[in-house]
Formats: structure tokens, sequence, C-alpha cells
């Protein structure tokens, strides 16, 4: 067994999660009145044609990756965090952090924090322009927001 | 010479020194809120109905209507420079528009979405004087089997929009139609997908899409690269002058666009988004460089800004005439109206002419404000790309984050964003194109609820489809569309053969 | 979401609480709200509940009828759902209200939603609408009786509405069907996204009739109209540019359907909180800022107080059960 391409390890993915889907689509229950095409069909057509798509996909010959979409080179160094892979990984995390604690810590404080946390995380060191330009960027929408356009934004631990 | 009289008769409204201060603040408004992503002209006019109600209802009309075109207009801005479309109408715009500003040409490419999008909205505004009254027969000449038609012929674009491999555009499709059918059916009232999640019942917001996939991928994708400033070079906003052969080039496609954007707003449900697709693909399959669109390409910037502007005007033919709502924004519109005490309807025009033709003169004004406005602001605005690149990154996180929570106020629609970033990241990863996922996002659900729709007035039949002639026209011309390229390349070839 | 920021408020009100204790005790039982009360609209910018909410905050304080602020929220998802989840978990909460109406029955009873109206404090009824069944104005039909006779010959007659099966233009149609002793399940009813957009393809001529919401359809009909009016769910003929619409009653069809809309509060809501809404809202009518945006925006005052409101709920929860257990809808 010759190892699998790109294209066809994506394919075997593709193919199971349309069986995954395929079978969701079945339990999507009958409406009671009649009708020439229920809520089912169509999605049962999808499951089918992306299974039928990725079995395609596997018979396709992947195109050359260009060099430069292959960031190996960077990830050998440093620590996990600082690796590119790590800086994806960090973020992700912050924003769902953040999307966890906007509520309880309020629109204000938690998007200031997040933008001065990943601005400094992602290397700049000039701590007052950073935090100068989280706090007005931040300010300034929350007051847009709720000041001229009327939207209510969670306020949190800070009195606005 | 009548339109001409009724149009003096609208300036005279539309130039007196408070309904031109009301222009101002419109567009000047619109232009902001579009700018911002998530921040969407709909939340904004139904803000707005308290402070228009004690108006002049044409004053009113003419403020709220420059918030609307004002936003479409500004919405290519954040398009442009980071990837995340302020409004869903510019979508399209980023296509080719934030690769331009990649490659240094941001000023180029803000000064084109600036003309275009003037001449897109002054074109259709010249249309909606002179046929707003016929055009609503062709409004409601539209009924389930030709949308359904009419999706068809959108979704062909597909093809042309999956640039490297077919198989992966047509994959990313399916699963732009996938996502569009999740929550409640409206045809049965059934849920479908939603994992027993109220949050999902009403379906996934284009716009979460769109930007978790556009900017959220693309910051990630940066990150990954590296993070470093070896992409952007300095001095990056570029000039903002076009050279005459640049002008050629994109006059026309600004007219071709200009007028299909705008018979795509004059249908009830369209709107700006699918005029702005439709205008993009129809220019990239007609043009000799077709495939370099998506990496620059002005005309991919050029084409989608003027349909995007004419279909927000076109909008305003069913609402004022018909006193049928074609879109959230315009439903928004006609809530105010009728609480200002006017019902647009067939009777409108002539009951009260002030509101109709004062807002149509005030249209061109406002279009010559919004060009006025923005090209000087250009260098400006484009000034943000010079922020280091830490910082920038994370103002697009923030602003991405702050528009989706805006659309919602809702957590759950944060993580999905989070969740829609990584996938985007991992289809540029392994080459699978965007676009035809947004695109099938948008038109997936409406393809499917009109033609079950048309399916259940005809009891079953199919036939409804081919019995109609707009709707069989439409499917001709998907089925031609299609095969244009494969009997072109036969031809071609047996050419080389003889 | 906004309970945290109910929270940090009472935190701070507890003093004042404790003052106004005592000065209670003093003073009669008058309760009044202690900073801002949250206004809910359980869906997005623009809709009904929207357009209620924020006319009713625009009123309260243009009128100086409360010196207190009534901040419009809005809380989309799951057609309410999701709002009244929230809503539900911020028990004896006086000052959190949220607008209403029929979907606040149906939706429970589709299954869509885990808590109904018993899960919440009614505070009073406002305003009703009715439904309005109309054709196209060339069309062959003149009277109710008209189409009710071409929908029993033909079932497969195309009734467009605003809504998706099973929720207010479905039942306000089958219901009609039903009370003329056609089979309720029969309709043909064709969900569309809104009535304006049933209404399009009415003029069209791509559906047969159309019914939707009385005041929605008003800017549609008068003169020069591409539409004709066959019938109105109401009581009594309604005022106004549809006082020649005769009413169902009028025609022999013994049924009635309002598109209410009203105010509800959270669970086990304080009675003082309860009756001082009660008496803010009913003072609310009475001013003219407050008939002006109504007569504009085609309401018509239908005011129930709290018991009344409960009461009518029940009534209405029932009704709407019938209908949808004939059409085989309703949800487990």
């Amino acid at each position: 067994m010759t190892r699998l391409n790109t294209n066809q390890w994506l394919a075997v993915v593709l193919l199971a999660f349309s069986v995954l889907y395929l079978g969701f689509a079945w339990q999507v229950p009958a409406f009671p009145l009649p009708r020439p095409v229920d809520s089912d069909l169509f999605p049962k057509v999808l499951g089918f044609i992306l299974a039928f798509l990725s079995v395609l996909l596997f018979f396709e010959k992947p195109a050359i990756q260009e060099a430069s979409d292959e960031p190996e080179d960077a990830t050998q160094q440093g620590p996990f965090w600082l690796s590119p892979w790590g800086r994806v990984v960090i973020t992700s995390l912050a924003i769902a952090a953040y999307a966890l604690l906007l509520v309880p810590l309020g629109f204000v404080l938690a998007s200031t924090l997040l933008s001065v946390g990943l601005t400094l995380y992602y290397g700049y060191r000039r701590h007052s322009i950073n935090l100068a330009a989280s706090l007005s960027v931040v300010l300034g929408l929350y007051l847009l927001m709720t000041k001229v356009m009327d939207v209510y934004l969670p306020t949190g631990v800070l009195p606005f | 010479m009548e339109a001409f009289n009724n149009l003096m008769y609208g300036f005279g409204i539309a130039l007196e020194p408070i309904n031109i201060a009301y222009v101002f603040a419109g567009v000047f408004a619109g232009t902001i809120i579009g700018m911002l992503p998530g921040l969407g002209p709909i939340s904004a006019l139904a803000l707005m109905i308290p402070i228009t109600f004690s108006m002049e209802p044409s004053s009113g009309l003419i403020l709220m209507a420059g918030v609307y075109y004002g936003a479409i207009f500004g919405g290519s801005t954040s398009s442009i420079l980071l990837n995340a479309p302020g409004v869903a109408g510019t979508v399209a715009t980023s296509f080719d528009g934030y690769p331009m500003a990649k490659k240094g040409l941001a000023g180029k490419a803000l000064a084109i979405a600036a003309y275009s999008s003037f001449v897109g909205g002054t074109v259709s505004v010249i249309f909606l004087m002179l046929v707003a009254p016929l055009l609503s027969k062709v409004a409601v000449s539209f009924g389930p089997p030709e949308y359904f038609a009419l999706m068809v012929l959108g979704l062909t674009a597909v093809v042309s929009l999956s640039d490297k491999s077919l198989v992966k555009g047509l994959i990313a499709a399916v699963i732009g139609v996938m996502i569009s059918i999740v929550g409640i059916d409206l045809q049965t009232g059934t849920e479908r997908f939603t994992f027993g999640s109220a949050h999902l019942l009403d379906g996934i917001d284009f716009l979460v899409v769109a930007l978790g996939i556009f900017a959220l991928a693309e910051v990630f994708y940066m990150l990954l690269r590296g993070g470093g400033g070896k992409e952007a070079p300095r001095n990056a906003i570029g000039s903002l002058k076009l050279s005459r052969p640049e002008m050629r080039e994109i006059a026309g496609p600004v007219g071709r666009s200009s007028v299909l954007g705008f018979f795509t707003g004059v249908l009830p449900g369209a709107g700006a988004t699918i005029g702005s697709f439709l205008g993009y693909s129809m220019e990239k399959r007609i043009a000799k460089d077709g495939d370099t669109f998506g990496q620059g390409n002005i005309k991919g910037v050029a084409a989608p800004e003027a349909a995007n502007n004419a279909a927000c005007t076109g909008s305003f033919v069913p609402l004022l005439t018909l006193g049928v709502p074609g879109s959230g924004t315009t439903a928004v519109l006609l809530g105010a109206l009728l609480v200002m005490g006017i019902n647009p309807g067939p009777m409108m025009i002539e009951q009260r002419p002030d509101v109709f033709w004062g807002v149509v003169a005030s249209m061109y004004i406002g279009n010559i404000f919004l060009l006025v406005l923005n090209l000087p602001l250009i260098p400006l605005i484009a000034k943000i790309l010079d922020l280091p690149r830490p910082l920038l990154l994370s103002m697009i996180l923030i602003f991405c984050m702050i528009g989706v929570y805006g659309l919602s106020f809702s957590v759950f629609d944060l993580l999905l964003l989070l969740g829609f970033g990584l996938i985007g990241l991992g289809m540029r990863l392994f080459g699978f194109p965007a676009a035809p996922l947004i695109l099938a996002l948008i038109l997936g659900d409406l393809m499917e609820e009109s033609m079950r729709r048309a399916l259940q007035i005809s009891g079953g039949d199919w036939g409804i489809f081919l019995e109609k002639p707009i709707s069989l026209a439409l499917l001709a011309v998907a089925l031609f569309s299609l095969s244009a390229p494969v009997i072109k390349k036969r031809l071609k070839r047996e050419v080389i053969d003889t | 979401m906004p309970s945290l920021s109910i929270k940090r408020l009472s935190v701070l009100a507890l003093p004042f609480a404790a003052f106004s204790a005592i000065a209670g005790q003093v003073q009669a039982q008058e309760w009044t709200p202690d900073g801002s009360v949250e206004f809910i609209a359980p869906a997005n910018p623009g809709g009904g509940w929207d357009t209620l909410v924020r006319t009713m905050s625009r009123v309260i304080q243009q009128e100086e009828l409360a010196d207190e602020n009534y901040a419009a929220i809005n809380v989309p998802g799951g057609g309410g759902a999701v709002a009244w989840a929230q809503i539900a978990r911020d028990e004896g909460n006086p000052q959190k209200l949220f607008a209403t109406s029929p979907p606040m029955i149906l939706v429970p009873l589709a299954g869509a939603s885990r808590y109904d109206h018993t899960d919440f404090t009614p505070v009073a009824r406002l305003i009703t609408d009715y439904s309005i069944v109309l054709v196209d104005a060339d069309s062959d039909y003149q009277t109710l009786e008209d189409l009710l006779n071409a929908m029993e010959e033909d079932p497969g007659l195309s009734v467009g509405g605003g809504s998706a099966p099973g929720s207010m233009d479905h039942i306000s149609i089958a219901g009609l069907a039903s009370a003329a002793g056609l089979d309720a399940a029969a309709v043909n009813y064709i969900p569309f996204s809104g009535g304006g957009d049933a209404m399009t393809n009415l003029m069209g001529g791509h559906i047969e009739a159309v019914i939707t919401g009385a005041g929605e359809s008003v800017g549609q009909l008068g003169e020069g109209s591409q539409l004709r009016a066959l019938g109105v769910s109401s009581e009594e003929r309604l005022g106004g540019e549809l006082a020649e619409i005769p009413t169902y009653k009028e025609q022999g069809v013994d049924y009635t359907f309002d598109i209410w809309r009203g105010v509800m509060g959270t669970p086990d809501m304080p009675e003082e909180a309860v009756s001082y809404y009660e008496n803010l809202f009913a003072e609310m009518l009475e001013t003219d800022g407050w008939q002006e945006a109504r007569d504009q925006l085609g309401w018509l005052d239908a005011y129930q107080d709290s018991e009344a409101f409960g009461a009518f709920l029940d009534d209405q929860q029932a009704l709407f059960s019938n209908v949808l257990s004939e059409l085989g809808l309703l949800g487990e």
C-alpha cells in the first residue's frame, strides 16, 4: 500500500463527513401534511453529491503545492507557543476565551484585554501605543454602538 | 420630458437646505456604518425610525435612503483593506480588492470601488426615474419557478469561480448549500441540523460565515506564515490615479454590471449581494483575462461594486411602486414609511410625488456627496495598512468579533465565527476556493425554498419550471453557460485536428 | 446575558433597597422601578416585536410617563425561543419585560421552545391586528364564499401566507376553513418569507389568494389597487381605509382571529411591579403620542390587564392547539 496523497486523505475525510451527514439527513422528520418535496430531500441529495465528489477528488492528481505554503522551516525554532501553528492555536483559544468572558467582564474590558494581549503576543513592544490604539478603537466602537446607535452591549464589571 | 419636469420638481425638494443636510448626514453615517463589519444598514435604519418619526416624510426617506446606499458604498473599504466585508453586499469586492491591497494597490482598488459605485448608483437612479412604474410589472412577474431558475443560473457561476480544481470548487459549493439549510425549514417548520440548539433555529448568519472564512482565516494564514513584515511593502497604499487604459478597461464591466445589478435589485429577495456576485461572475466569464480574477484584477473590483450599488437603488422599485420590501433593509424602510404616514404602493407616485421624486433627486446628490466624501478619505483610511503588523492583526480580530456580536448579541455566534475561521484556514491550505462556498451559501436556501414552493403550488408537477417562459429562458441560459466552455474547447480541438 | 448586569445593578442598589424598605413603611405601597427597565424584543430590529418595543419606550419617554429609561434590547433567535430561555432564568426580576404575540403560544405548541406562556407573568395586552384574505383584483372570487367554494372543489388552490406552516397565518386560514366546514388539513398553504412577499406573488398571479395581517396590507388596498380584500377576521368592521371590507361573520362564517400584541414579564414578577406596569401602559394608551403612532402603524388598542390577559392567553392556547391537532401539527 502506498501512502495516500493529500487529495486522497482529504477525500476520505470528506467521504466520512458525507456519510455522517446522510445519517443526520435520514433523521429529518417527515412533515405530517403532504408535501411534494419534504424537508429531507435536499439534505439527502447534498449528502450523495458530496460523497460522489469526494470519490472524484480521490482520483484527482493533487496540484503541486507552492513551497511557500508550507511553513515548515519556522516550526523547528522556539517553544510551541511561538511557532506558527502555536500562534494559530493560541489565537483561537484567545477568541474562545473572549467569547466566554465577554458578558461577565463586559464589552470594554474584554475587548481591550484581547486587543492589547494579542498585540503583545504577536511581538509588538511599544506598550503605550498598543494600549492607546486598543483603548481608542474599543471605546470608539463602544460609544458609537451604545450612544449613537442605541445598541445594548454588556457592561460587565465596569460601570459602563 | 415628463420625467425631466418631475425630476426638476424632485430637485426642488432635494435641494432645500435642510434636505441637503439630511442627504449628507445620511450618506456620511452610512459610509461609517458600512465600513464597520457587522453594523449593517438594517439595524442602523431600525434604530433611526424614532428619529425620522417627526420629520417631513420626504426628508425622512431621503435621510434613510442615504444611510442605505451610503452603507453599501462604504462596505467596500473594509472588504478591500482587511478582507473583512463590511456589509453582505460587498463580499464579492474582496475577491480582487484584497489581493490588490496586498500588492500595494490599496489606493487604486479603493478609488476604483468609489468610481464604480458612483457610476452604478447614478446609472441606476436614471433607470429608477425613467422606468420605475413599468418595472413593477417585472418585479411581480417573478414567482417561485422563476426564482428557482434564477438561482440555478447564479449557481452555474461556481464553475467559473473554482479556479484550480473544479472538484474542489464543487465540494466547497455543496458545503455552502449545506450551511445555508441549517435551521428551521420555512416550508414545513421542521428543524434541520440544529442539534437541538435554539441558536441555530434561525440558521447561520451569512456575515458570520463570510467574516470567518475571509477575514479570520486571513489572519490565521498570516500568523502561520510567520506574521513578519515581508508581505507588507512600505507605502502600501499606492497611487489613487487610474491610467487611461485602466479607465477604458473598467468602463465595460462597470456599465454592464450597473444594468445587471439594477435589475437584480428590482427583483424582491435578490438584492445587492446576489447582484454583486452575478456581476462578478459575468465579468469573469466575459473577460479575456478571466483567469486572473481573484488575483487582483481591477475589473473584479469594478464589476461587483457597480452592481451592488445599482442593486441597492433597484430595490427601491418594488418598495416604492408596489409597497413590497425586497430585502430586510427595505422591509425596515417600509416600516419607517408607514410610521411617517406614507403608504407605498401603486398610487404613491401620484399621491406623494414629493416623496418619490424628492428621494430620486436626492440620490443623484447623495452619490456625488459619496464620491466627493470618499475620494479624499482614501489615503487617510488606507493608512490603516501602515499600522505595525501585530497591531493590525489584533484590530482585524476585534472588528470581526464586534461585528458578529453586534449582529446577534450572541456568544454562540462568536464561537461559530472561530469555527468558520479555522475551516477557512483549512480550505486555504488545501486549495479549496472560498468564493463558491459563499455563493452557494447565499443562493442555496433560496433555490431550495423557491423550488419547493413552486412544486407545492403545482401540486408536485415538475413541468412548472419549463412551462413558464421566464423560467425556461433562464434555465436555458444556465445550461448554455455550463456547456459553452466545453463546446468551445471541442471546436478548438477540431480546428487543430483538421 | 443581561442578567449579570442586573445583578450588578442590584448590588449597587442594596443600600437604596434598605432605605426604600423603611420609606415604604411610611408611605403607601407604591413601587417604582429602580434604574432603567430592560425591555426585550425577542427578535431582530425591524420586526413586529421590535416596533412595539421601540414605539412604547419612545412614547413613555416623550410623554414623560416614567422617570426611568425603557431600554430596548434585541435578543433574536429561534422565533423567540432564545430570548424566552434567557428571561425564564431571571425569576422575580421586576425590571425585565418583553413583547409578546401569538408565537408565544404557537412556538411552544410546535415543540420548539421549552418555555410557554405559563412560565412568564402576563402584564398587559395592548393592541391587536386582524387577518385579512386577499385575492387579485381581476380574480373571479368576489366574496369569501366564492373563495371557500373554490377551495372545496379544488384542494390544490394555493393560498399564500407570510409564515411557516403551523404558525400564525396558517392557523388563521386553517381555522377559517375548518369553521366553514372544510378540511383544515387540505388547505394548500404556501409559506412565503413575509406578508409582502406573499402579496407580490399574488399580484404576479403565481398564487390564488393570500392570508396576511390587515395592518400589513393597508398600503396595498384602496383606489387603483391590484388586490381585492374578501374578508377580515375581526368581530366588527375595522375603521379607516379598511371600513369597506366585510368580516367573516357578516359572510356567514362564525370565526374570528386576533393577532394580538402585549407585554409579559419574568417568571413570578412581584405583584406590585405588575400593577405598576399595568397602570403605566394603560396611561400610555391614552396619550396623543401613542395614538398618533398607533394609527400610523395600523394598530388597534385592545388593552387587557394582567389577569384578563392571562385568561385570554389560556383561551388562545386551547384554540390554537385545537387547530394544530386538526392539522396534525401538534408537537409532542
